[in-house]
C-alpha cells in the first residue's frame, strides 16, 4: 500500500520584503539599526522573503489564516470537498494559541466535519512528521484521504519590541540575533490519497532519524539568556519575567549548527547502506539548505564516495521565500511541481534537516500519472 | 637502490573502495554521537568545561599519544614487500607523529600542572583496551584494516583542532600556548585526506579487507570512546 500527492498549496502573506526592506516591518531595537544583520543576511542569500505583520507590528494573517488559505488552495487543484477529508495533519512551531492544537483551529475554519485530526509540534521536520503520519494512516486503509497542512508565524516573535522587553541591544549577542534574519512566515498544504489522480506524487518512503539522545538543544524558545538558570518559561512567577530573563526569545547555539550538515549525510549513507536510497537514479533533489552549506570536506568525501548528488539535480526557493520553518519543503515542492520542472517518471528526494535538537527526514516521491 | 611507491589521490575511488568509505564516514559520524554522551566532552558542549577538565583531558589523552607512535611503526613492520608503498607511508606517519606526547606535556605545564605529575600517570582502563587492541592488530601479518584506526584516529586530531580548541581555551580560560596539541592536528587536512583515498584503494580490495577496515574502525571508536569515558579511573 502506498499512497499519492494528488495536489498542493501554498500561500505567503503581503508582498515580497526584500533584503533592504527587513529591519523595517521587523522593526529597529531601541530606534538603532542592527550590526550583524548585514553579515547574516549576506551569509543565508535569502533576498525575498514574507511577513504576515506590517510595518506597525501590526499581525496581518494569523498561522491559522495562513494554513487555511494554503489548505483551500490546495483543495481548488482537486474535485475533493472538505467534507471529503478522512484526515487533517497539521504542523506548526507555533499556533495561533499554545492550546487546544493547532489541526483544531485549522479544522474549524475549514470546515471538515468528523475528520480524524493530528497535531505534530517540532520545528521544520514536523510538516514530514504530520504528512508521514498522513500517509501511514492512508497505507494502513484507515482513510482514503488526508489533507496535510503545514504553517509558519515566526515574524510575530521576532518584532523589535520582543528584544526590548528582554534588554535590548545590551542583551543581544549573534546567537539571539541570528534566526532574525532567517526565518519568515509562509504555509504549504498537501491532498493525499490512497489513488493516484492524472498527474500526482507517490510516496515511495519516508524516514527520519532524530539525534537528540547526542546532541544538546541548538535551536529553542524556553530558555533565558543566562545558561546557569536552568529554569524554563513557566518557572518563572509571571510571563513578564520570563520575557526579561530572555526565556521568549528564539536562539540558534550556532557552534552545534555545522552538525545539522553531518547529520544529513549521515541520515542518506545510511539509507544508502540499507539499499532504500540509490542516488544515481534520483532527478530531483530538493532540500531547504542550499548546497553551499555543504561544501567543504565532507562535500569532497561524498564526491570521492559516490554519493553526491550532481548541484544540477538541486531545486530550492529560499532565496525568494524565505526560511518558513516546517512550511518550506511544502512551499518548496508546489513551487516545484508548477513550474513544471518534473517529467513522469522522475524521482525526487526531499530532505528536511532540522536544527532544533537534530532530526532529519527524507522523502522519496516519483512522479506518476493515473 | 629501492624506490618508494607513492599512493596517489585517485580521481575516483574503485566500487568497493566508494562502499567502504561511505561506510568509514557512518562509523566516523555514529562515534561522534558516542563522543557527545561523553561527561567531560558534554560538559564541552554545556559549558561547564573547567581549566580542571582540560588539564584531566590531557593527562588521560597523554600515554595514548606515547603508545601511538608504537603502534604505527609495529603496523609499518607488519607489511611485506608487497605493501611496501603502504609501508612507507605509514612510517611516514609514525615519524611525524613520534613525539606528540611532548608538546601535549607543554601544554599540560602552561595550563599549571606539574610535568612529573603527567609523566607519572599511568594509562586508564580504556586507554589500556585500546593500546591493547591495536598493537594486537598492528602484529598481524599485512594489518590493512588499521586504515581503519587511522581514520578514527586522524578524525579525531581533526576534530580536536576545529571544534574543541577555541571552546577549549574559552571555558578553561587559558591561552593558545595550553592547547598547542589540540590544535596541531588540525593543518594539512587536504594531504591527509588525499592520502586516504589513495590508501582506500590500495587496502580495500575484497569484501573482506573492507569489511576488516570498517570493524576496526568501529572497535577504535568505541575504545577511544571509552578512553575518554574512564577520565583519570586507572
Amino acid at each position: 500500500m502506498t499512497a499519492f500527492i494528488t495536489s498542493t498549496g501554498r500561500f505567503l502573506p503581503g508582498p515580497a520584503i526584500g533584503v533592504d526592506e527587513v529591519e523595517d516591518v521587523l522593526g529597529l531595537v531601541e530606534g538603532k539599526p542592527s550590526r550583524l544583520k548585514r553579515r547574516i543576511l549576506k551569509s543565508n542569500g535569502i533576498q525575498t522573503r514574507h511577513y504576515a505583520i506590517d510595518r506597525t507590528g501590526r499581525t496581518t494573517h494569523s498561522n491559522t489564516d495562513m494554513g487555511v488559505a494554503a489548505a483551500e488552495i490546495c483543495l481548488e487543484g482537486s474535485p475533493l470537498e472538505p467534507a471529503d477529508i478522512g484526515m487533517l495533519a497539521c504542523a506548526t512551531s507555533q499556533g495561533d494559541l499554545p492550546l487546544p492544537g493547532f489541526g483544531s483551529m485549522v479544522q474549524g475554519r475549514l470546515g471538515i466535519p468528523s475528520v480524524e485530526l493530528l497535531s505534530a509540534h517540532g520545528i521544520c521536520s514536523a510538516g514530514t512528521m504530520a504528512l508521514k503520519a498522513a500517509y501511514n494512516t492512508l497505507r494502513l486503509g484507515d482513510q482514503d484521504t488526508a489533507l496535510v497542512v503545514s504553517s509558519e508565524l515566526s515574524s510575530r516573535m521576532l518584532k523589535h519590541t520582543r528584544y526590548e522587553a528582554a534588554g535590548g541591544h545590551e542583551q543581544m549577542d549573534f546567537q539571539t540575533e541570528f534566526l532574525r534574519w532567517m526565518l519568515s512566515d509562509g504555509a504549504g498544504a498537501m491532498l493525499l490519497e490512497s489513488k493516484p489522480r492524472g498527474r500526482c506524487l507517490q510516496i515511495d518512503w519516508m524516514r527520519s532519524f532524530s539525534h537528540a539522545d547526542a546532541f544538546p538543544v541548538c535551536m529553542q524558545i524556553g530558555s533565558p539568556v543566562n545558561r546557569e538558570d536552568s529554569r524554563t518559561w513557566q518557572d518563572f512567577p509571571t510571563y513578564g519575567e520570563a520575557e526579561k530573563a530572555g526565556a521568549l526569545l528564539i536562539r540558534q547555539d550556532l557552534r552545534l549548527l555545522e552538525n545539522i550538515v553531518k547529520l544529513g549525510v549521515d541520515g542518506a549513507l545510511r539509507l544508502i547502506e540499507e539499499g532504500t536510497l540509490d542516488i544515481q537514479e534520483i532527478d530531483h533533489f530538493l532540500c531547504h539548505y542550499s548546497s553551499h552549506h555543504f561544501k567543504g570536506k565532507v562535500y569532497d568525501m561524498l564526491e570521492m564516495a559516490g554519493a553526491l548528488i550532481p548541484e544540477d539535480k538541486w531545486y530550492t526557493n529560499l532565496y525568494t521565500r524565505g526560511n518558513t520553518g516546517c512550511a518550506s519543503i511544502f512551499i518548496m515542492l508546489d513551487e516545484f511541481l508548477r513550474d513544471g520542472r518534473a517529467a513522469i517518471g522522475d524521482t525526487i528526494l526531499c530532505m528536511v534537516p532540522e536544527s532544533g535538537r537534530f532530526n532529519t527526514a527524507y522523502m522519496h516521491l516519483t512522479l506518476v500519472e493515473a | 637502490m629501492t624506490q618508494t611507491a607513492a599512493l596517489e589521490r585517485p580521481d575516483v575511488l574503485t566500487p568497493l573502495g566508494q562502499e567502504t568509505l561511505r561506510r568509514l564516514m557512518r562509523s566516523w559520524f555514529d562515534f561522534e554521537r558516542r563522543l557527545g554522551k561523553v561527561p567531560i566532552l558534554r560538559r564541552l558542549d554545556n559549558g561547564t568545561f573547567t581549566r580542571e577538565d582540560h588539564l584531566a583531558l590531557l593527562r588521560n589523552l597523554r600515554p595514548q599519544v606515547v603508545e601511538g607512535a608504537r603502534w604505527i611503526a609495529r603496523c609499518a613492520s607488519s607489511f611485506d614487500r608487497n605493501h611496501a608503498d603502504v609501508r612507507s607511508l605509514v612510517i611516514g606517519h609514525a615519524q611525524d607523529e613520534h613525539r606528540d606526547y611532548e608538546v601535549l606535556e607543554r601544554d599540560y605545564v602552561a595550563l599549571g600542572g606539574e610535568l612529573s605529575d603527567i609523566q607519572s600517570r599511568p594509562r586508564n582502563i580504556g586507554t589500556e583496551a585500546l593500546h591493547g587492541y591495536l598493537m594486537h592488530r598492528a602484529s598481524q601479518p599485512n594489518p590493512v584494516d588499521l586504515l581503519g584506526a587511522m581514520w578514527i584516529i586522524e578524525g579525531i586530531g581533526d576534530k580536536m583542532a576545529n571544534n574543541w580548541a577555541d571552546r577549549i581555551e574559552e571555558l578553561s580560560k587559558c591561552g593558545a600556548e595550553a592547547t598547542r596539541f589540540i590544535r596541531y592536528h588540525g593543518e594539512n587536512d587536504d594531504s591527509h585526506l588525499d592520502k586516504l583515498y589513495g590508501m582506500l584503494d590500495r587496502t580495500a580490495t575484497t569484501p573482506e579487507r573492507a569489511d576488516a577496515i570498517v570493524k576496526t574502525s568501529k572497535v577504535v571508536a568505541r575504545l577511544y570512546a571509552l578512553q575518554l569515558e574512564e577520565i583519570d579511573h586507572v
